[in-house]
């Protein structure tokens, strides 16, 4: 469903810096893949490609079959707000709106029926358990809360591909669980396409494979057995070896 | 580094934060300075000049200066409030409450120098610009020339340092430091969503319909005695219109869902609610501006129609003479003026008009009555249909003056009857309208073999009458020359009455359209400050939104729309305001001032359309900057 092709991204200036270098990377239907690298690995570049925020200087990506970096302008928009979901560290609610608004606008957007719309709000709003709190503003609800009601924003239109760049970076452990299980279950129930880039070897820890980046370019992967814990022992000790700083392995926010 | 060095750097470091606020103060200082220019000029001190016109100027200066004041405490609050984060940050890193304030306190100070020294700047090249225009538009060129305003330069200075010292005063005061955490966090918390009050609403209508009740069916002079109440009640209900009403209306809007949630409405009514609390009292403070700078300026541009139309009106001839008490010498005073159009090479046709005044018709008064031969040939003079009375048969001629609105229905010779020598009697069956007879407000044409029958007149009078072919340039010029040579009063050249006119009440005029400019661009900075203010929070915005799939144009409706209602809304609501004002004042002169006001706010309005385009273009081109370095 998701194809990436020997994508390179040198970002220009005075002294030209090379983010990525010949990255591939494929991710199957209904997949959850994490994405994990020390600080400037190019994890967040990476993701800037797909999210079609940023243009690859060489190779290809492909979502679906397509190429959307060849659409015009207004295309993409179209494109990015039809086809994918987007999660983001800082939430990315707007403060004006409701949750309820927050989460319909997608939909709105696209000028869907208003019913239809309160509809498919409530239906997301159960499954994320947030259905109490759909007629508070977003100062206050906790960050818990905040990022499930962003997470219900990102799949109310069953979009293809899921984004989640670091989600649960600005959260307490708790909430993090929490969010990491709702998009464990997500993906599993909906078959939601999932793509996550995480600090975080908790969080990395609920996805199938981890795919490990450093200095911009790709360094190995790991698949995910049956059990959660060792599969998490074996991110800890392949993050050991990318001989990242300590500090990279908190959650502590880097960008 | 110390800490006067920090200070400094820190503002011009940081120009572009502090871009604002000094552009829109150097802005105040250069109305300021280009109107103490004028209001020093020395020709106004020169002897003959209306004192009451130099009290105008005093009060006007009093009013920008006072509102000066308030746009700059406005800029700096503004200012201010989008630093609180940078005063959290400083701090934490052990800044005292004490250092903080003085530093606001330098950092004003910085600013209040160098905007009035360039504000002196920039408005010595504003004046001069000013000035060429007033020359062209306006009869001022030989008194109004460009001097060095040394006065003018000292006042503004003197006056600006004063304000900048006290503002800076004042802020360092206002600057309760709150808890750190607060100023830390305070781009996050939330300003809240104002609500309106049933009761308050109900107010605003209440006494904006009073006040234009009150004022549109006011006459004659109750006009001015209705101006104060009229006034307050309108301004009461102003605010209220904006602070209650608005807000009822969005919430309105909010709760039907069909509405509210399609497409773009969302982004754009949330913003909307959100920031009513701060639009609202840009919203009155432009509105009411607006409405001044209408009024002034109408009332002025009406007064001057008022008389110079009237005056073109009832006298239809280039040049008349009326030879009061001086029949001896009247031929030789009609040969003077022949013989000086003659030499000026100006074709010409004269005539003399002889009329005589019948009594008997109306009680106690003389009425003119015209052979038809003599209106005839005056009626070809100025282009009106003649007339032709049959034997027996009289016309009535009404003038249109605005002046004698009114008067004309008091003498009613439609329903009079005019005794003939004979002892018939002959009533009028007709009735025209025209000026044809300078001095006359109404009166009878008849036969000339009619004419012949009339019984003694009671008395006659005599004008001449001149229409010519000559340039205006030329009138005024044998104009002027031929008044010193007449009695006051008895001979009139209306093209250099009107030129005299013109030049008496071309500096008021002027300075009143400076001053209703002045204050309407400085109601359109207020208004591009009020959106400047909202740029960080709406390039956050619209950066996120984008992620999820905003296209430009959907980016570029919303800020349409929002910049639009921002420029409109009060704007629309001063013109509405400006209409009831003038209509009042169209009541107190019993003129009409249609067409005046319809120049003057239809002027205002496209001034405003040029003002929103630029101000939309600027905004979006700002946004799409952020967007490129994000």
């Amino acid at each position: 469903m998701l194809e990436i092709n020997k994508v390179s991204k040198v970002y220009g200036g005075k002294i030209a810096h090379r983010a990525l270098t010949d990255v591939s990377l494929e991710v199957e239907d209904g997949e959850f893949v994490g994405i994990m690298g020390p600080s400037g690995s190019g994890k967040t570049t990476l993701l800037n490609l797909i999210s079609t925020i940023d243009e690859p200087t060489n190779g290809e990506v492909k979502i679906n079959g397509e190429n959307p970096h060849g659409l015009k302008k207004q295309k993409l928009a179209e494109f990015r707000r039809r086809s994918l979901g987007f999660i983001f560290q800082d939430f990315n609610l707007l403060p004006t709106l409701s949750i309820e608004e927050n989460i319909v606008l997608p939909l709105t957007l696209e000028g869907e029926k208003v019913k239809e719309m309160e509809k498919k709000s409530l239906q997301i709003a159960r499954k994320l358990g947030i259905e109490e709190i759909l007629n508070k503003r977003i100062t206050e609800v906790s960050g818990g809360q905040a990022q499930r009601a962003a997470i219900a924003r990102a799949m109310i239109h069953a979009p293809s591909l899921l984004l989640a760049d670091e989600p649960t970076g600005n959260l307490d452990s708790k909430s993090s669980k929490d969010v990491m299980e709702l998009l464990e279950a997500m993906n599993k129930e909906e078959k939601m396409t999932t793509l996550l880039v995480t600090h975080d070897p908790q969080a990395a820890s609920y996805c199938d494979r981890v795919v490990f980046i450093r200095d911009g370019k790709f360094y190995s992967e790991i698949h995910r057995g049956e059990k959660r814990q060792p599969f998490f022992q074996q991110i800890m000790d392949t993050l050991a070896f990318l001989g990242g700083e300590h500090d990279d392995l908190s959650t502590v926010r880097h960008s | 580094m110390t800490f006067r060095q920090f200070v400094i750097r820190n503002v011009f470091r940081n120009s572009r934060l502090y871009a604002a606020y000094f552009l829109s103060s150097m802005f105040t200082v250069m109305v300021f300075f280009t109107f103490a220019n004028f209001a020093f000029h020395p020709v106004f001190y020169e002897e003959g000049f209306n004192d009451r016109a130099l009290l105008g100027m005093g009060v006007a200066g009093g009013l920008i200066y006072v509102f000066s004041f308030f746009f700059v405490m406005y800029s700096m609050s503004a200012f201010l409030q989008s630093r609180k984060k940078e005063f959290g940050i400083l701090m934490i890193h052990g800044m005292s409450t004490r250092q903080i304030r003085s530093m606001v306190f330098l950092e004003n100070l910085l600013i209040g120098v160098l905007a009035t020294v360039s504000g002196i700047a920039l408005g010595l090249l504003f004046s001069k610009a000013v000035l060429l225009i007033a020359e062209n538009v306006l009869i001022v060129s030989e008194s109004l020339s460009f001097y060095m305003p040394w006065n003018a330069i000292g006042v503004t200075f003197l006056s600006f340092s004063a304000l900048f010292l006290c503002i800076s005063f004042f802020v360092a005061f206002l600057l309760r430091t709150k808890k750190l955490t607060e100023l830390i966090k305070s781009d996050r918390t939330s300003k809240g969503e104002p609500k309106a009050s049933g009761l308050l609403v109900f107010l605003s209508l209440f006494f904006l319909t009073t006040g234009y009740i009150i004022a549109l069916s006011a006459e004659g002079t109750q006009v001015i005695s209705a101006f104060i109440p009229v006034a307050i009640l309108v301004m009461v209900g102003t605010y209220f219109l904006f602070t209650q009403l608005s807000v009822l209306v969005i919430h309105r809007l909010k709760k039907e869902r069909s509405y509210y949630w399609k497409k773009t409405n969302m982004i754009f009514l949330s913003d909307l609610a959100f920031r009513m609390k701060d639009n609202a009292r840009t919203f009155f403070i432009v509105a009411i501006i607006s409405t001044v700078a209408f009024s002034a300026i109408g009332t002025l541009f009406g007064v001057q129609s008022y008389l110079t139309k009237g005056l073109v009106q009832a006298n239809p001839y280039d040049f008349t003479y009326h030879p009061y008490g001086e029949e001896t010498i009247e031929d030789e005073k009609v040969r003077l003026v022949n013989r000086k159009l003659e030499e000026d090479g100006v074709r010409y046709e004269a005539q003399e008009v002889a009329v005589s005044d019948f009594g008997g018709i109306v009680e106690g008064d003389e009425i003119p009555i015209l052979p038809a031969s003599l209106y005839n040939s005056l009626a070809s003079l100025t282009n009106l249909p003649e007339v032709a009375p049959a034997e027996g048969e009289a016309v009535v001629v009404n003038s249109n003056l605005p002046q004698a609105e009114g008067f004309n229905q008091s003498r009613n010779l439609g329903k009079k009857e005019i005794p003939l020598s004979s002892g018939e009697k002959v009533t009028p069956e007709k009735s025209v309208v025209s000026n044809v007879l300078p001095g006359v407000v109404d009166f009878y044409v008849v036969n000339d073999a009619t004419h012949g029958n009339l019984p003694e007149p009671a008395s006659s009078d005599k004008q001449y009458v001149w229409q010519t072919s000559g340039t205006e340039e030329e009138l005024v010029g044998v104009g002027r020359e031929l008044s010193d040579e007449f009695q006051p009063g008895s001979f009139t050249a209306i093209d250099f009455a009107i030129y005299e006119i013109n030049r008496t009440y071309g500096p008021i005029l002027f300075i009143g359209l400076f001053i209703g400019i002045v204050f309407f661009f400085s109601a359109g900075s207020f208004l591009y400050f009020r959106l400047y203010s909202d740029l960080e929070e709406d390039r956050k915005k619209f950066s996120s939104i984008r992620k999820l799939g905003l296209t430009d144009k959907e980016m570029n409706r919303i800020v349409t729309k929002q910049t639009g209602l921002l420029f409109f809304t009060p704007i629309l609501v001063a013109i509405l305001h400006g209409l009831v004002a003038l209509t009042a004042l169209a009541n107190f002169f019993d003129y009409n001032l249609v067409e005046e006001s319809f120049y003057v706010l239809g002027g205002f309005a496209a001034i405003q359309i040029v003002y929103f385009l630029i101000a939309r273009t600027f905004y979006l081109r700002q946004l799409g900057k952020a967007e490129a370095s994000a």
